[in-house]
């Protein structure tokens, strides 16, 4: 931990500031090494005169806020549910306009290398042809779908939403820690996020120049609507949600309602006739495009997994037919897998002939022996995380495993090396957080949420920043006990 | 609309009705369990509220609080309150798109309210008219938002088509369980304190006493909750409400499944309204009302089937 004296007098005024501690080689959002970074000079002003209960009381606001529009998620124990929020921090986390840029043309310039690549992956191949990837690598991923060979997709298009998580290293550079390219959820939050700061901070959005990201929702509908493969004004879009007791139920109702289309479960729609149609209370009315928030596993028992009752049994045959539009595309695992990561500056390169802007961390096969040696005897260093596992599961961080966890990862990869992938151990950036009435920095990651439709990539200004609540820790997923900012985009 | 979304938005409907109507009987119940002389029994309450086994209901039924806390908090307990809101909650949870955001904060918010520690304390060691007093009185925020923000189209009228079938099915059991416990035995009963406590319970003593000043009949009783055209819980009331809510759905609905379904209402509402009746013909009351009962229900069984079948 390091105190920086040219910050101290600005520390010293101020009750909020007087714990912030920032740690050495890691880069803090909030403070540079001469004081307080412009962007977050306004927030700093809005909150330093705030007495403590002041903050409490927005603090409590929050959470109140939260708890009463249902954002919430159950955690059963002892028979009896509890209604948990997501934990929600107060000072957002603040981006200014040249750095969003930055991130922005560089997830646009990765979305389309990833897109191309799922069209050669499922057609003709280039890109195993040329050597650029092993085949085995493609066959070897679990989340390829033969099934999906050869379909055509509307537009050429199958990366319809995605997040794409980033994170800082201790020198401020952004890197790429993961694609989502399937079902990537917490964008409500994003849009929750937002609206309960202007209740708890009111004026200073407007005053900061902050970037709306209400737009989201239309830009989606516009997106899905033009996908649909039928000559009507006005398609049928749907929301696909696993029903009530999924976790991002939430999320799913909040989209539906706010692009005004329908959610429905599998079991309001049938097929017939190569054909989807829900059922209405006049009859079976024919869909034209389902934003489905149901895995590709799940999505049709006959074809994939038969215990499935979240899906449509015959829906992949109408998909493949054409007679509906399923989003995102089938088979998006396959780009995203975390072993195919390491080749996405590769893709950069062939599809674009374009250099990257976005890093990625570098990242080491452990199907390869040379690099699974390295990898275990540096094992301290390291980040080894299954390559088809999200939500912070599956993963080892060698600064904080004991010996016995080593070995047990070790014994699992050596059994099953192509599942197994290890990045050296990046130092996420830190964000003040209001943790027990004083400002701390807590470890966060960004995940900004992209729309590919027919007429381009949409980011929309902003995007989810989550946040690892516990001191030290580097793993922000809500599973794990990470929370989520409000993120500003500066004008 | 969908059909599972017309059937969610009918038993949420059904539900908050079902919340308020029981817990009006149960405070009506309470107050009585407190002011009279007699050993005051809930055995007739706890037989239609609870589905626990009969050792452990006979337990209950001289335990004013108990009992309450059984029928208003107990998780075990199928039809008790706390499992009527967390089934109206669950409800709205699943159609949270076509009622309003302020319909589902407010059954949200009703859900946490009732499982506030403060609820429990005071039905088991303060004073419980204030908890279900401060229940009936969230429970009725429902009903206004519902009235003042949801739009006059097909998920309003499912709303009110399960409230009035819901409410209609509340004041015949209220009936039942009434008159179970005097025996049916109204020959020559001017006064039955039992039917002046259904009538708190309905809402309805106030407007009884205007209407008749003071003179206290079992007949006119049954006659205001059966048939009055102008009283909200009466059977003959709710069935025109339903009637009308039900024309609405006219151009939303299939030709066939209106036609049945109308035909089912047209006969409950005969059935009421051109009876004639004899109070004090225990046998003729007793199958009088299984028979209306039963035509409601029929009522509720041809929605499933021509309405809510494909879901």
């Amino acid at each position: 931990m390091r105190s920086l004296c040219n910050i101290e007098h600005v520390m010293n005024e101020n009750r909020l500031l007087s714990d912030y501690h920032i740690q050495d080689r890691v880069w803090d959002e909030m403070f540079s090494d001469s004081g307080i970074r412009p962007s977050y000079q306004k927030i700093v002003e809005a909150i330093q005169n705030l007495s403590a209960e002041e903050m409490n009381h927005k603090d409590e606001l929050a959470k109140k806020l939260f708890m009463s529009q249902g954002i919430t998620f159950t955690v059963y124990s002892s028979g009896e549910g509890i209604e948990k929020i997501f934990p929600f921090d107060v000072i957002p986390r603040i981006l200014e306009a040249a750095e969003w840029k930055h991130i922005e043309e560089g997830i646009q310039q990765r979305l389309k290398a990833l897109n191309i690549f799922l069209k050669d992956v499922y057609h003709q191949q280039f890109i195993i042809k040329d050597g650029i990837i092993p085949a085995k690598l493609i066959y070897s991923c679990p989340n390829f779908l033969r099934q999906m060979v050869g379909v055509e997709v509307p537009f050429d298009i199958y990366t319809h939403i995605s997040g794409i998580d980033l994170i800082r290293d201790f020198d401020g550079t952004y890197y790429v820690l993961e694609d989502n390219l399937r079902t990537p959820s917490g964008v409500s939050y994003m849009l929750e996020n937002r609206s309960i700061t202007y209740r708890i901070f009111p004026d200073l959005l407007p005053k900061n120049k902050v970037r709306a990201v209400n737009e989201y929702p239309d830009l989606l509908l516009k997106n899905l609507m033009g996908l649909a493969n039928r000559q009507k004004s006005n398609p049928v879009v749907v929301l696909l949600t696993p029903g009530i007791y999924n976790a991002a139920y939430f999320e799913h109702t909040t989209l539906a309602k706010l692009m005004g289309i329908e959610l429905v479960e599998g079991s309001d729609l049938v097929v017939e006739n190569q054909k989807v149609y829900m059922k209405t209370t006049t009859g079976l009315k024919q869909v034209d495009v389902i934003y489905r928030r149901v895995d590709d596993d799940f999505i049709d028992p006959l074809v994939f997994r038969p215990d499935s009752v979240l899906g449509v049994p015959g829906i992949y045959g109408a998909y493949r037919t054409g007679n509906v539009t399923i989003v995102n595309a089938m088979g998006n695992g396959v780009a995203d897998d975390k072993a195919v990561y390491s080749y996405v500056p590769d893709m950069i390169r062939y599809y674009l002939n374009e250099e990257p802007i976005l890093k990625n961390v570098p990242t080491y096969q452990l199907a390869d022996a040379g690099n699974r040696k390295m990898v275990f005897e540096n094992m301290h260093n390291m980040v080894i995380k299954k390559t088809n596992e999200s939500g912070g599961y599956g993963m080892l961080i060698g600064n904080s495993a004991t010996d016995e966890q080593m070995n047990a990862f070790k014994i699992a990869v050596e059994a099953d090396p192509r599942s197994f992938i290890a990045q050296p151990i990046i130092n996420l950036s830190s964000a003040p957080c209001y943790i027990n009435g004083v400002l701390q920095p807590r470890r966060v990651d960004l995940r900004p949420y992209a729309l590919y439709g027919p007429d381009g990539i949409d980011i929309v200004p902003g995007g989810l920043t989550r946040v690892a609540l516990k001191e030290g820790s580097l793993v922000v997923n809500s599973s794990q006990g990470g929370g989520s900012k409000d993120t500003w985009v500066l004008q | 609309m969908l059909s599972r979304v017309a059937e969610s938005v009918f038993w949420m409907s059904r539900y908050m009705e079902r919340t308020n109507g029981v817990l009006r009987i149960l405070r009506t119940n309470y107050v009585s369990s407190q002011n009279e002389v007699k050993d005051f029994s809930w055995q007739t309450l706890l037989r239609s509220y609870s589905d626990a086994p009969q050792k452990q209901l006979l337990s209950l039924a001289n335990e004013s609080r108990k009992a309450l806390h059984h029928l208003l908090l107990d998780r075990e307990n199928d039809s008790s309150v706390i499992n009527n809101i967390t089934r109206a909650r669950e409800n709205a949870r699943a159609v949270q798109d076509h009622t309003t955001k302020e319909v589902w904060q407010c059954l949200n918010d009703y859900y946490h309210l009732i499982r506030q520690p403060a609820i429990e304390q005071q039905i088991l060691h303060g004073d419980p008219l204030t908890a279900m007093d401060r229940l009936i009185s969230d429970g009725m925020l429902y009903h206004g938002i519902v009235d003042v923000t949801m739009a006059r189209e097909e998920p309003f009228y499912y709303v009110n088509i399960g409230k009035y079938i819901e409410r209609a099915i509340l004041s015949v059991d209220m009936l039942q369980i009434k008159l179970t416990e005097i025996g049916y035995n109204l020959k020559e009963m001017e006064d039955v304190p039992a039917l002046r406590y259904l009538l708190y319970s309905l809402s309805g003593y106030e407007f009884y006493l205007k209407k008749h000043r003071g003179n206290f009949q079992a007949e006119l009783v049954l006659k205001q909750i059966l048939f009055d055209a102008v009283f909200p819980h009466s059977v003959a009331f709710c069935l025109k409400r339903l009637l009308r809510y039900f024309d609405q759905l006219t151009p939303a609905s299939l030709p066939e499944s209106f036609k049945q379904l109308e035909f089912l209402i047209g006969k409950a509402n005969n059935t009421v309204n051109y009876t004639t009746l004899d109070i004090t013909n225990n046998e003729q009351l007793r199958n009088y009302l299984f028979q209306v009962r039963s035509e409601l229900i029929d009522i509720t069984t041809g929605l499933n089937k021509y309405y809510f079948a494909n879901s």
